[in-house]
């Protein structure tokens, strides 16, 4: 027997697929779903099934966006010879509000991971490739890829395939830097990140 | 350092309160009384984990929600902080002081060296046991060197993967090397982190080691990289990648990864002979003492300070002649720790020691079975 009628029970199974739910939080949020104004619920499925409808993937960088090309690929204002590579949207995001890059991004959905069964051919790598040529880039050409991947085992190797892939393409590659973070007092930063700031210092 | 006191509260059978001495503890009980547990207790709260298990929180009692170890230690005359770890779930929870704190920061409060029937592993176990106790000991040094491994453990089952998958999709050695590129990139240079590391450890370990502390016999130990007599050592990190490159289509057909520090091993030679191989259970317990006690200097030398040592069952680790030469050497030294079933070994030595009888998990220091207390 369910301990819930049908309906609820079935909400509560959808609300645990979801990353991150557990079985508690699933009950806690379908009971609220039924506490709450009908209005609310349809506001509410509206905009799940409208996200579903409108985000596309930019057919240039990757981006999740609403209009393609997205916002940054369809710029006029911004440096189209720069590209940012990050693995995830939320990365560009986080790079974006600093408002000191504006060049072009590219996201990969993901880094390498033969574990989580994630190689080569599951990156949205193919078409980085295809912008690099001029004629793909409105004539411009790409003097700089930044590698953003994250600073973790899977974005490291990440980062050393594509340098491997764009090399030889003769493109100028480069990697973020690892260090301390600003604002922060010295001791408070953990010794991992002490001895990077270490081995990256540089002149002044 | 110094332990001042211990509380415990729903750690496997053990709930209450215990008040330590600065030289020598004796833990004396019958079996199944709770001894070891006390001890256990002490290493929770001195490095987070427990040496007879992997996940702590299994010394939650039974039918308890949570575990509370908490600990009184004296970093000086004046200077007393205190510790806790509470174990519940899937979490450790980790304070100084009522304050919530990182484990970096944590585990530079206190340390502790076990001497226990499994640690035995380390002189008569597989090489991967040697490793662990090279490493154990070289984090208790640079903390850092815990990610190093953490990165490098990650590096070679991500690799391992990749090589597996590639024999059942029967890639070319060209396709697989494509691949495996941007592993062999990290394994390099994290092999020659943990290489300089375990090398620099064994050396200290080397100069502080009381080669013939029980006797005639002589511990020898070497660090023997797996990459011995391939080529040039000092230059580590071109003769791995050289070796990466020669090997690769063996480790296509193994199906794993075949170089790299994971395949090193601790050379421990007992009269010039292989410990584990040759060595009696005297001379292996012996030897495993002796690693202990460098392990003990080095941390010393590092730091100005002895970490704890602890060790379980000791009449049963050691005959009479080795506990009495030990006890002598930790003298003035460490904070001691032992259990004990044996009542001779309590009568022996209570005047050197304070002893603590355990029934049914509480410790009891003043009433020592038929003995006097011991001094507080």
């Amino acid at each position: 027997m369910l301990d819930y009628a049908e309906p609820v029970t079935k909400l509560i199974d959808e609300f645990k697929r979801l990353p991150g739910i557990g079985h508690k939080s699933a009950q806690r949020l379908a009971f609220h779903i039924m506490r709450v104004p009908e209005a609310d619920v349809e506001r509410f499925a509206d905009a799940l099934r409208e996200v579903k409808r409108r985000i596309v993937f930019c057919s240039i960088c990757n981006n999740l966006t609403d209009v393609d090309p997205c916002r940054f690929c369809a710029s006029t204002s911004r440096d189209r010879s720069v590209i940012c590579v990050v693995e995830e949207p939320f990365n560009l995001v986080a790079v974006e509000k600093t408002r000191s890059y504006n060049g072009l991004y590219h996201v990969l959905h993901g880094s390498l991971s033969p574990i989580r069964g994630m190689g080569p051919d599951d990156l949205r790598l193919a078409n980085l490739l295809t912008r690099l040529k001029p004629e793909n880039n409105e004539g411009i050409e790409v003097r700089e890829i930044i590698l953003a991947t994250n600073p973790n085992t899977e974005g490291e190797a990440t980062a050393s395939y594509i340098s491997r892939l764009l090399k030889p393409l003769g493109a100028r590659v480069t990697r973020i830097a690892m260090g301390m973070p600003v604002g922060s007092d010295l001791e408070y930063v953990d010794e991992v990140t002490m001895d990077k700031a270490l081995a990256n210092r540089h002149e002044i | 350092m110094l332990l001042e006191s211990l509380e415990v509260h729903k750690f496997r059978n053990l709930s209450g309160r215990a008040a330590w001495s600065a030289g020598l503890n004796i833990i004396y009980g019958d079996n199944g009384q709770g001894k070891t547990n006390w001890l256990e207790a002490i290493y929770v709260l001195s490095t987070t984990k427990s040496f007879r298990t992997q996940r702590p929180q299994e010394a939650v009692a039974f039918d308890e929600e949570l575990a509370v170890v908490r600990g009184r230690v004296a970093r000086s005359l004046d200077v007393h902080r205190d510790l806790q770890v509470t174990l519940q779930n899937n979490t450790k929870i980790l304070s100084v002081n009522g304050k919530r704190e990182t484990a970096a920061r944590y585990l530079t409060q206190l340390h502790s060296v076990a001497f226990t029937a499994d640690e035995l592993e380390t002189v008569r176990g597989a090489p991967e046991a040697r490793r662990r106790f090279l490493d154990r000991g070289a984090v208790a040094l640079h903390h850092s060197y815990i990610q190093t491994i953490a990165n490098y453990n990650r590096v070679i089952k991500q690799k391992n993967r990749l090589l597996q998958d590639a024999s059942e999709n029967e890639l070319n050695t060209d396709e697989v090397l494509a691949i495996i590129a941007p592993w062999n990139e990290q394994l390099i240079t994290l092999s020659a982190e943990i290489h300089r590391t375990r090398t620099d450890y064994v050396n200290r370990l080397q100069e502080t080691l009381e080669r013939r502390l029980f006797g005639g016999e002589e511990v020898t130990i070497r660090y023997v990289s797996s990459l011995e007599g391939k080529g040039d050592l000092s230059d580590y990190e071109t003769l791995i990648a050289e070796r990466l490159r020669l090997r690769l289509e063996a480790e296509i057909a193994a199906g794993r990864a075949l170089i790299g520090t994971h395949r090193d091993e601790l050379e421990i030679l007992f009269d010039k002979r292989d410990i584990r191989a040759f060595g009696s259970s005297g001379q292996q317990r012996s030897a495993l003492i002796i690693l202990d006690l460098a392990a003990i200097s080095v941390y010393h030398s590092w730091h100005s300070e002895y970490p704890l040592f602890l060790i379980d069952d000791i009449d049963a680790e050691l005959d009479g002649k080795r506990i009495a030469h030990l006890l002598k050497h930790l003298e003035g030294r460490t904070q001691t720790f032992v259990t004990t079933s044996k009542e001779s070994l309590v009568k022996q030595y209570q005047a050197q020691a304070s002893v603590y009888e355990i029934k049914n998990g509480t410790a009891n220091e003043s009433h020592v079975g038929s003995f006097d207390a011991g001094r507080v």
